[in-house]
């Protein structure tokens, strides 16, 4: 009885959404940012903003999560009470919190999709966890990290030791440490591979540029220095420089694909950085939400990687051959 | 025939309060250079005063607002809006005026602070929280919350440039803590920031023009805050609106732990900077050490409930 009456209120609560594919009602989308003073969520935005226009009939709100997951928490509460929306796109600040509004927003009828990461406690299931979320565009953040360490031990083939310095975010974000974990993993099982430090570079250049400052005082010969960001890079970059070492033989990969990192692969100060897609994810989200709402269907996952034209790791090498290549976000 | 009296001894309550930041330091000298050798080398030393140089200049100015009895929460944002200023200034259109600007825009925004906060008689704390978002607000719509490259040489040169051994941004701070330190010492208006703080009612009654010397303090505080902006930008070659958020709090903390009164009217811009290289050590310490960075933030706590302890049993006796 108890499950007929929830299915009933479930099936009640879905008619808005279902009534949308035969009404010319438009179909109202939130863009929910972690900050919308953020070059990431901006360009996530602007996909946002690409799809709507693209399908027409679409109106597209943008929330500022500012970095914090109690605002963004209240704003799908907000959300939730007003009826004001159809659809969700989420670059969720804190993945496991908003788990709970987010079910609640499903349950309301509203269609739920995440990008950058999936929601719910383990960052590398892809599939819903979220009962009824329709879709996470993002990719598994061991991949990625997989791939950069790839890079490296590519990089350190021919020399022992291949000193190497590691630069995560913070310690205390689950995704860093899934990230170090992942490319540690695959670092620990090249011996030629010798870490000589981990910094942390809380996503800045400046943070960045005083702890790669201080590892330079205590390791004067660095082959590789692997950043989590590109932000990290900036900093790196200056403090080698500052320590009178030649910045070309020192390999430097980063990660997000910014414009500036771009400029600085093609102008030879960097090597490598993995490729993050913030315009693709919020496109594919909104794209996908939208047609659900009008009747369609989509995948529960969407690897943004695999519609775009760069690889997983851009190189010097692909730039090269790549020259008219703009990244999707500045930075 | 004169009779000179003699110095009283200091009580050790009174030599933690001037010397408690100056005591951990040498602790932590010295436990540094047995742990590593890459320590206590000259290379080494000059590279934490180089990275505290920004900071320092911040808490140096900012002490003479903690003394004069108020609080400043904007110093963080004044950073942010500097930086990206500059940072525009320097691509489209001088690199030297750049540099100029940074500690003029602080200026003219730590004036605002001093003016509201004189004008309307509400607390520098409650203000300066205001105008701090007002402030950020600025340096993110001024950059759309991008980041923008400066890798230009002429703007590189505060920042990045040595005199020996030194980095200019080092002389640079070493000039300023002087120049406030010669303010609160050796001026009237010094003195007057003291009365202020002590016992504002008094300092009235005395003649003191108790609201300029706070717009004063204030306009100092966000000249430097500029300055601080300008150099870091200078040095990492990169404007980013979010430059110099919670830095604010690191200059409070530099202050306090630099045993200067958080009620006001006591204080010294020496130990200010000494509290800012105590911070330095610390994170320098756990980098060249390698050590996980869970235990930084927990030792960087446990020093300053120390520091700050050891201070107000200075006060207390």
């Amino acid at each position: 009885m108890k499950k007929l009456v929830l299915a009933a209120l479930a099936g009640t609560m879905l008619v808005p959404i279902s009534a949308l594919a035969q009404s010319d009602k438009p179909v109202r989308v939130a863009f929910l940012a972690a900050s919308s003073q953020n070059g990431y969520n901006d360009a996530t935005w602007q996909g946002v903003q690409q799809a709507a226009a693209e399908l027409g009939n679409v109106e597209a709100e943008i929330f500022d999560g500012q970095f914090n997951a109690s605002v963004q928490f209240s704003q799908v509460e907000d959300i939730i009470a007003s009826g004001r929306f159809d659809a969700i796109v989420v670059a969720p600040n804190d993945t496991v919190g908003i788990a709970t509004a987010l079910e609640d927003a499903v349950k309301a009828g509203i269609l739920v999709g995440s990008v950058l990461f999936p929601v719910g406690p383990d960052l590398t299931v892809m599939e819903p966890q979220v009962p009824g979320l329709t879709v996470t565009v993002a990719q598994n953040p061991k991949t990625g990290a997989i791939a950069q360490a790839e890079a490296v031990a590519e990089f350190c083939k021919d020399k022992d030791p291949c000193n190497t310095v590691m630069f995560m975010g913070q310690k205390i974000y689950p995704f860093d440490n899934l990230r170090y974990e992942a490319q540690m993993e695959v670092l620990s099982q090249h011996p030629n591979i010798k870490i000589l430090a981990t910094g942390e570079g809380n996503y800045s250049p400046d943070t960045s540029l005083a702890a790669m400052s201080d590892i330079l005082q205590a390791h004067s010969e660095v082959d590789v220095v692997v950043g989590t960001a590109d932000q990290h890079l900036a900093g790196i970059e200056i403090a080698l420089e500052d320590a009178g070492l030649e910045i070309e033989p020192i390999y430097l990969i980063g990660g997000g694909l910014n414009q500036i990192t771009v400029d600085a692969i093609r102008a030879g100060r960097y090597d490598a950085t993995l490729s993050q897609n913030p315009k693709s994810e919020g496109y594919l989200a909104a794209k996908a939400l939208i047609e659900v709402a009008r009747g369609g269907t989509s995948p529960t996952w969407i690897d943004p990687s695999a519609s775009i034209e760069n690889p997983l790791i851009v190189t010097t090498d692909w730039l090269k051959a790549h020259p008219e290549f703009t990244a999707e976000w500045e930075g | 025939m004169s009779v000179i009296a003699p110095r009283k001894a200091l009580s050790l309550g009174e030599i933690a309060r001037e010397q408690g930041v100056v005591i951990i330091i040498a602790l932590l000298l010295l436990g540094l250079s047995f742990a590593s050798d890459s320590f206590l080398t000259p290379r080494n030393l000059l590279n934490i005063f180089n990275q505290s140089a920004p900071l320092a200049i911040m808490a140096s100015a900012l002490t003479l607002v903690i003394i004069g009895g108020g609080f400043d929460l904007s110093t963080g944002a004044i950073f942010g809006v500097a930086a990206v200023t500059a940072g525009w200034i320097a691509i489209h259109v001088d690199p030297y005026l750049a540099i100029v600007a940074g500690p003029l825009i602080g200026l003219v925004l730590g004036t605002v602070n001093g003016a509201i906060i004189t004008a309307f008689g509400v607390h520098s704390f409650l203000v300066t929280l205001a105008t701090s978002l007002v402030y950020r607000g600025i340096a993110i719509l001024m950059t759309d919350g991008k980041l923008i490259p400066v890798r230009i040489a002429e703007f590189a040169w505060l920042g990045r440039t040595k005199m020996g051994m030194v980095n200019v941004a080092v002389i640079v701070m070493l000039v300023f803590m002087v120049l406030m330190m010669f303010l609160l010492n050796r001026t009237t208006f010094g003195r007057a920031v003291f009365a202020v703080g002590g016992n504002e009612e008094a300092a009235i009654l005395s003649g003191i023009r108790t609201r300029l010397i706070k717009i004063l303090t204030f306009a100092l505080s966000g000249a430097a805050a500029g300055l601080a902006g300008v150099i870091t930008v200078s040095r990492i070659s990169m404007a980013e609106p979010q430059a110099g958020a919670g830095l604010e709090f690191e200059a409070i903390a530099a202050v306090i732990l630099g045993g200067t009164s958080i009620m006001g009217g006591a204080g010294a811009v020496w130990r200010s900077v000494a509290g800012v290289l105590l911070m330095a050590l610390i994170g320098n310490g756990f980098n060249i050490l390698n050590v996980n960075p869970f235990f930084k933030d927990l030792t960087t706590g446990v020093i300053i409930v120390i520091a700050v302890a050891l201070a107000a049993s200075g006060r207390r006796r």
